[in-house]
Parts: structure tokens; C-alpha cells; sequence
């Protein structure tokens, strides 16, 4: 399932099935090992790799098995790329709601997000919302 | 993902060992159901073996916590991780659950 490109990038692309998504942040976390990264940038990582997979198969692409998700990530000097994309119709990333305001706060949802965009140092969508670049600064 | 709950100083204290996740969540869910559904006026939740806590796991909790105050119940969390714990300063779910160091000292002033 893994592919190394000649640019040193890996991609995985797996089925919409919440089942794959440990198997994703697993795989990357072996894969940095050799970082010997503290168990803060661990939680970070498989956290908020897990959420966006989920969101991709999930809210992207709707839970239909037929369409995938496309994992690529690579390192580029202390910096850890993770981009996630589905093949749904995307959402707009602006107007993801505040769970941190009052009148969200008993809500079940909309944490995801919000928690990807604190636990990454840089976070950025495309404009079709169907593809998300995770980026995580390793000291 | 286990569920262990015991009664202290006529209290109810859950220990969750593993991880609450999207996978343990509906587990979780369950074991709470059945103290719910006795409506359990007072549970401190003890945290001090998770690992753990995703998005959907902070859900459960909510979930919980909503369903307990229904019928005026109230939860307590305890012995969190400093990780763990920062996903509810970031959230701001700090200001919704009370969230305790210490068992011991939960059980004593939970009045």
C-alpha cells in the first residue's frame, strides 16, 4: 500500500473505511522512529492525522468505499508534511464553527478541526476543501 | 479500552483504562448507559490510565456529562494526564467539566 516516490515522498492511498485510519497514523510514526520524537509530538501527530483521515472518509468522501483517500508525506529538513485528500466535493474550511464559544461548547462535533489547527503548526486547505497540508515542526 | 467502576464514601468512581477514541467511544457510551440510566447523582471519572483522547473521545464525555445533567447529575474528572488535559484547555472543555487533580480530594469535596 505504501509507495516511495523519487522525491522521497510516501503515499499510501486507502479505502473509505474508518478501519484503515490507525493503520495510517501507525505507519507514519514508524516511519519516524528514527526521530526519536518526544511523546508530545507522537500524541500530536497520530491525533491530528487521525482526525483529518476520518474527516476525508467520513465527511469527504461520505463513507463511499468506491472513492479513496490519497496520503502523502514526507520531511523536508525538521519539518513533517502530511496532505490528506478525498475525492468528495470538499467543504468550505472558513466556516468550520468556534467549539469554544458558549452556545458550542455541549455540542458533540466540531472539535476535529479546531484541535489539527492547535496541535500543527502550520495547517492549510485548497480552495475546494477536498485536500488538507499538515505541517509539524520537529525540534 | 476498559471500564472498572467502584463505590467510594458512597460515591460512584469509574476508572477508564486505554484509550477513548472513535474504536472505544461507543463502549464507553455503553458502560455509562447503565449508570444513567439509574441516575447516578455524583461519578467522579478517573483518567489516570488513559493515553489517549481524540476528538470523538471528547465527544463521549460531553455526551456523558449531557446526559447526567438531564436529571441535575454531576461528573467530576480526575488525575488527567498534562497531554490529555491540554485538549481540554484548547477546547475550553475545562470550563464545562470539573476537573479535579486527585481522586482523593474529588471524592472529599465533591458535596
Amino acid at each position: 500500500m505504501n509507495r516511495r516516490s523519487d522525491t522521497g515522498k510516501l503515499s499510501l492511498k486507502i479505502p473509505s473505511d474508518i478501519r484503515y485510519v490507525k493503520e495510517v497514523s501507525s505507519g507514519i510514526l514508524k516511519w519516524l522512529k528514527p526521530r526519536n520524537l518526544d511523546d508530545s509530538a507522537i500524541f500530536d501527530i497520530r491525533l491530528c492525522v487521525e482526525e483529518v483521515v476520518r474527516n476525508a472518509i467520513v465527511h469527504g468522501n461520505n463513507n463511499d468505499k468506491g472513492l479513496k483517500v490519497l496520503i502523502i508525506y514526507w520531511l523536508e529538513g525538521d519539518h513533517l508534511i502530511v496532505e490528506v485528500e478525498d475525492e468528495g466535493g470538499g467543504f468550505d474550511s472558513g466556516k468550520v464553527s468556534d467549539p469554544t464559544i458558549d452556545e458550542n461548547r455541549m455540542k458533540l462535533g466540531g472539535r476535529g478541526v479546531y484541535l489539527v489547527r492547535h496541535l500543527m503548526d502550520e495547517v492549510k486547505f485548497n480552495d475546494k476543501g477536498n485536500k488538507v497540508r499538515l505541517v509539524k515542526y520537529l525540534k | 479500552m476498559a471500564v472498572k467502576i467502584e463505590e467510594k464514601n458512597n460515591l460512584t468512581v469509574c476508572y477508564i483504562d486505554g484509550e477513548i477514541d472513535i474504536n472505544t467511544s461507543p463502549d464507553i457510551k455503553k458502560a455509562f448507559e447503565k449508570l444513567i440510566a439509574k441516575k447516578v447523582p455524583k461519578i467522579v471519572i478517573n483518567l489516570a490510565k488513559v493515553t489517549y483522547v481524540d476528538s470523538s473521545g471528547l465527544a463521549t464525555l460531553v455526551e456523558i456529562l449531557k446526559n447526567m445533567r438531564t436529571y441535575g447529575g454531576r461528573m467530576r474528572l480526575t488525575n488527567m494526564a498534562h497531554k490529555i488535559k491540554s485538549l481540554f484547555e484548547i477546547t475550553k472543555l475545562e470550563k464545562l467539566f470539573e476537573i479535579i487533580e486527585d481522586e482523593a480530594e474529588a471524592i472529599t469535596t465533591f458535596i
